[in-house]
């Protein structure tokens, strides 16, 4: 039945803006994330244990506290608690980047449940509106642009990532360029984890639900380059918000099973990962020492 | 830093860890080790699961363990592994008797080895990260799996999706049942198979050509290359043959452990089976204390649940684990996989 005479074509566009502005917030910022760390040459396939561990962190202490300011300072600052361990793991102790990263992402998994079991049980904790993370996300992707290209520790940060042997040959202090990208790494991976949970407004296991890896996938569909990582994230982002809206509908007339729907944004993650682009070029220096 | 200090803070940092853990929680350290680690050897019907786990983790094992050595991740194992019980499950309800059996193992393998093909390809050919690729197949076989057993595979007379169940004759028998009281301990048929699994990949690995390949492949593609092997060809028929162990992995536990297709199959093995792999390190000669170590915590589980003791703090303490020891192997200047 239609409501007041509103074209049900145009519900459904509101809809799937509205869940779209949200998912591409959080993908946005933790493919932000996983720029800066890349980019300084650290692999990191940990955006989804951060993120997890920020929305965690900031729904327990958003409902001790009632805060949604403190719920966000304490979500950030776990996950950049967490991005300095894997520069630790990385760095000081050798470890595989990726190795590193899942036993992060294992850990968070493990840990969020443990603290799960801790938090009661809360009906809404307070939180900053969706659109904040929305326009966090194109100030960070605007800032970060600007910082690569115009900046010294941009300059850096590029050589740092590219040729790690030659950026130590020019004088250039790597391990310090690569703790200051994976402090931010955290930092924006942080907010991307409390955009979460500001969604959902509460604490659920596993509340990131993979949405960190198919940011990674977003990262790397975009060439490592923050303006396309802002459009990449939209195009998922509105494929997310597809599947949110479309399950259940019939199109053209045959109703498609919601497990199809749920799978389109992996379906598409892999259609770009195959076809749609050609052999993606990742910085030339990433994974090495 | 010495190296030896660099890994004393590491392993006191985790003891810290987990005693903040445990005294939030308020049990006992020595009751919550007690329930994680000796709990399966106490009861038989405990001992009956880590020998199930310890079968998958085996045969899994070895299938993150080949691709590791051709420089793969393949975190896939978990989607692989769903479509070989699945595939398995179709056969060997279509077939009576020891000839399903079979065909379900082979179906198994085949679904597993189609399911990492697209990563192996994109891998070859795209250079595209399988860790990504791999994590979205999962998803997609969740979905399908589920879609499937809800479906046009699902028991009409079941209540909750699932498959029906397979006949006694379709399934792997017992080796050796044995009574302790009202509970038995039940080892079954897939172990063996599954340590012979191992015995024939360790022998394949170590003294083979084609393992040799794969294993120089793994070390350094381009050296490889040079060498006269056609690396994107090895790569892609290394996550091939990883995803059809892993879906072999998984009609073995249809037909051993479950005997039917249910939603809740997998319960996280293919991720575990990576954890195994890791923690070994490179050597296949660790894969088994590090399959016996993660079957063991996951026969646990239960009993330290009963402590009060959220699930959670298993999967961290395997966390913890797999970084300290590829910390050691790091700092000894070895490859950490």
């Amino acid at each position: 039945m239609r409501q007041f005479g509103q074209p049900r074509g145009q519900r459904l566009f509101e809809g799937i803006l509205i869940n779209a502005g949200v998912s591409w917030a959080i993908l946005g910022l933790a493919a932000l994330g996983g720029l800066l760390s890349e980019r300084s040459g650290i692999i990191n396939i940990a955006l989804e244990g951060k993120m997890l561990t920020a929305a965690s962190v900031s729904a327990a202490v958003g409902i001790q506290t009632g805060s949604a300011v403190l719920g966000l300072v304490a979500g950030v600052v776990a996950a950049i608690v967490l991005s300095l361990t894997h520069y630790a793991l990385t760095q000081a102790y050798n470890l595989d980047h990726i190795v590193s990263g899942m036993a992060l992402n294992f850990f968070a998994l493990g840990a969020t449940n443990f603290l799960g079991s801790r938090i009661p049980a809360s009906s809404g904790v307070a939180v900053f509106p969706g659109s904040a993370f929305t326009a966090a996300l194109l100030i960070g992707a605007l800032l970060i642009a600007l910082v690569m290209v115009r900046s010294r520790f941009g300059l850096r940060l590029l050589a740092t990532g590219n040729d790690p042997e030659k950026a130590r040959e020019v004088g250039i202090l790597t391990h310090r360029v690569r703790l200051q990208a994976m402090i931010f790494t955290g930092v924006f991976c942080g907010l991307s984890g409390v955009a979460v949970m500001s969604n959902i407004a509460g604490f659920s296991d596993r509340m990131t639900a993979g949405q960190g890896y198919i940011a990674l996938a977003a990262l790397i569909v975009s060439e490592w380059k923050p303006v396309r990582v802002v459009v990449v994230t939209l195009v998922f982002a509105l494929f997310q918000a597809v599947q949110i809206q479309m399950q259940g509908k019939p199109v053209f007339g045959v109703e498609l099973p919601s497990e199809f729907w749920s799978s389109l944004p992996y379906l598409v993650t892999l259609l770009a990962l195959g076809g749609l682009l050609g052999k993606v070029r990742p910085p030339r220096g990433l994974g090495q020492p | 830093m010495s190296s030896r200090v660099r890994i004393g803070i590491l392993i006191a940092v985790t003891a810290g860890l987990m005693l903040v853990a445990a005294s939030m929680v308020g049990v006992n350290v020595f009751a919550i080790l007690d329930a994680m680690i000796l709990s399966s050897y106490k009861d038989t019907v405990r001992f009956t699961v880590m020998l199930q786990k310890l079968t998958v983790y085996t045969v899994a094992g070895v299938a993150v363990h080949l691709a590791l050595r051709a420089g793969l991740f393949n975190i896939g194992v978990e989607g692989q592994f769903l479509m070989g019980g699945l595939a398995a499950s179709v056969a060997a309800l279509s077939v009576p008797g020891s000839v399903g059996m079979v065909l379900g193992a082979l179906a198994g393998a085949t679904a597993g080895g189609l399911w990492a093909w697209p990563a192996g390809w994109l891998k070859a050919r795209k250079g595209s990260h399988e860790v990504i690729s791999t994590i979205m197949l999962n998803a997609i076989a969740a979905n399908l799996s589920f879609y499937l057993i809800a479906g046009v595979l699902k028991d009409p007379k079941a209540s909750t999706a699932a498959t029906a169940n397979l006949p006694a004759e379709t399934r792997i028998p017992a080796v050796l049942t044995h009574y302790v009281g009202m509970n038995a301990l039940v080892i079954n048929g897939a172990l063996l198979v599954a340590a012979i699994v191992y015995v024939v990949y360790y022998r394949w690995l170590t003294r083979s050509v084609k393992g040799f390949e794969v294993s120089a492949v793994g070390e350094n593609p381009t050296a490889a290359r040079f060498a006269g092997v056609n690396s994107p060809s090895v790569v892609l028929r290394a996550m091939v043959s990883s995803g059809a162990i892993a879906g072999f992995a998984g009609s073995l536990h249809l037909m051993s452990a479950t005997g039917k297709f249910v939603s809740s199959f997998s319960d996280g093995y293919g991720y575990d089976s990576l954890g195994v792999a890791l923690l070994s390190g490179g050597h296949p000669a660790a894969l088994i204390p590090s399959a016996v170590l993660f079957a063991t915590l996951g026969a646990g589980t239960p009993k330290v649940q009963q402590l009060g003791v959220p699930l959670g703090l298993t999967t961290v303490v395997l966390a913890l684990v797999i970084v300290i020891f590829a910390a050691i192997r790091a700092t000894k200047g070895a490859k950490t996989v």
